[in-house]
């Protein structure tokens, strides 16, 4: 049965939260200037044009580490067209973020591996911050460990549980 | 110009009716959800890192990624938004007003129609095949089974996590009790035309492939593949009638609280899918910038 019928609602929630419902200030400023470069930037550059495709979605899935391989269980989180990622997961909790993302049109992030002085399955490594792990394969794809648990080395443990060789053998159309 | 995704984020409110309800509710997912509205805090969330100019080429690279609109986000917030307002009429115009009456107690009278079960029911259906459709378009289809958003659900964290619960709250078990699976298989089986009409089902439908019919069965196979999960997290979780209207009442006083009038006013009045999708989009177009820097 519908029907139409008068309702108060007392929303008391105003008085007992202090500083609620107010209209909120602008947060921060600090992206305006980022935000404001990607809006004017052309939607495609000339390097861009020039570069190959991306790997398509999918194209990623088969080189990341097997599903109990280091006692992780492995849930894919996401796979878009030039990336993919897992989360590994042990005791129910997460303990990494892994990912494979091409860099073909990010050359600031090539670039960076040619200070890396560590080596995985031969391919230049490094440690980026203080929570990232990644080796460049191919000198195109950006394989990664993401963790505020697991230090260097046992992130660079799980890189090479992926398989960088297929990676970098595979010819993506 | 299509907004950046820091503003996006900074535009939802630090508090609001949505927020106090989600807030009310996290006693369904302790320690899941956090109302992050600042993007900086996203960025340091997401990556616990504390290098400012790490932080900044994060931030900068998500930017790109959200404003390249092929990479299907801006898409994902549509959704999210469309699920809310597609069932959210007076809403806005209730919680202007609630915005403009600080620290003071707010009466606001306003007409409000309980939705029949049948259109509950729907409702409910086609709100979660919007979170598959909202999940696709931020995620892909990760892994190799295809389509597998069952096994997505069962992995939700954080604003997802938070999101499900008051869906499965305020969308299904308060107004429609502990056999709402069943309403909802129920109502979606019912005339064609009924689902068609349906406002929420207009604007998913846009996102399902395929013909009418064929949506209706995408919609009851999301709920029939989900099911599982979602009476587990029912049952475990405690998700009671009674209970959420226990919890809803300390956040908002009703002058009855009839459930089927309770749910109609929260349906009204609170975004819970805008809020917390903008939310989850943030994150996981961070979490690839991060991976891609």
């Amino acid at each position: 049965m519908i029907s139409k019928l008068t309702v108060v609602l007392a929303l008391t929630l105003c008085g007992a939260m202090s500083g609620a419902c107010k209209k909120d200030e602008p947060k921060s400023t600090r992206w305006d200037d980022a935000a404001a470069a990607v809006a004017s930037a052309p939607a495609a550059s000339p390097s861009a044009v020039a570069a190959a495709p991306l790997v398509p979605a999918g194209g990623f899935n088969k080189f990341f580490p097997k599903e109990g391989e280091g006692g992780y269980k492995r849930i894919f989180a996401a796979d878009k067209e030039g990336y993919a990622e897992a989360k590994l997961q042990k005791d129910g909790k997460e303990a990494a973020v892994i990912s494979i993302a091409d860099a073909e049109r990010l050359p600031f992030a090539r670039a960076k591996f040619g200070g890396a002085t560590e080596k995985v399955d031969g391919f230049p490594a490094m440690t980026i911050g203080n929570n990232q792990t990644s080796v460049l394969v191919k000198d195109r794809f950006q394989v990664k460990v993401s963790s505020t648990t697991l230090d260097h080395v046992a992130r660079k443990a799980i890189l090479a549980t992926f398989d960088l060789k297929g990676l970098s053998g595979t010819e993506f159309k | 110009m299509s907004e950046s995704l820091h503003a996006v984020l900074e535009a939802l409110p630090q508090s609001s009716l949505t927020t106090h309800i989600l807030g009310a509710l996290d006693y369904l997912v302790p320690g899941e959800w956090r109302n992050i509205t600042v993007f900086e805090e996203m960025l340091k969330d997401v990556t616990g890192e504390t290098d400012e100019a790490l932080i900044q080429q994060v931030g900068e690279r998500a930017l790109q990624l959200y404003a390249d609109e092929s990479n299907g986000y801006q898409r994902a917030v549509q959704v999210y938004r469309g699920i809310d307002s597609a069932s959210t009429v007076a809403g806005a115009a209730a919680m202007a007003n609630l915005a403009g009456q600080r620290f003071e107690i707010l009466s606001f009278l306003t007409d409000i129609t309980p939705k029949a079960d049948t259109t509950q029911s729907i409702d409910a259906g086609l709100k979660l095949a919007g979170e598959l459709v909202g999940f696709t378009l931020t995620n892909g289809l990760p892994g190799d089974s295809v389509g597998d958003f069952a096994t997505a659900l069962v992995n939700y964290g954080k604003e997802e996590r938070m999101r499900l619960a008051s869906w499965l709250a305020i969308d299904c078990v308060l107004p429609l009790g502990p056999d709402f699976i069943n309403l909802i298989l129920g109502a979606l089986d019912g005339p064609l035309e009924t689902i068609q009409e349906n406002r929420v089902f207009r604007f998913v439908s846009e996102h399902l492939p395929g013909s009418v019919a064929e949506q209706r069965d995408t919609v009851k196979r999301n709920i029939e593949e989900s099911r599982g999960h979602l009476e587990s997290m029912v049952s475990s979780q405690g998700i009671t009638q009674e209970g959420v209207l226990e919890k809803v009442k300390e956040y908002v006083s009703f002058a009855d609280d009839k459930l089927d009038l309770v749910s109609a006013a929260l349906d009204l009045g609170t975004n819970t899918f805008e809020h917390t999708g903008i939310q989850t989009v943030a994150r996981r177009v961070v979490q690839r910038a991060y991976g891609e820097i």
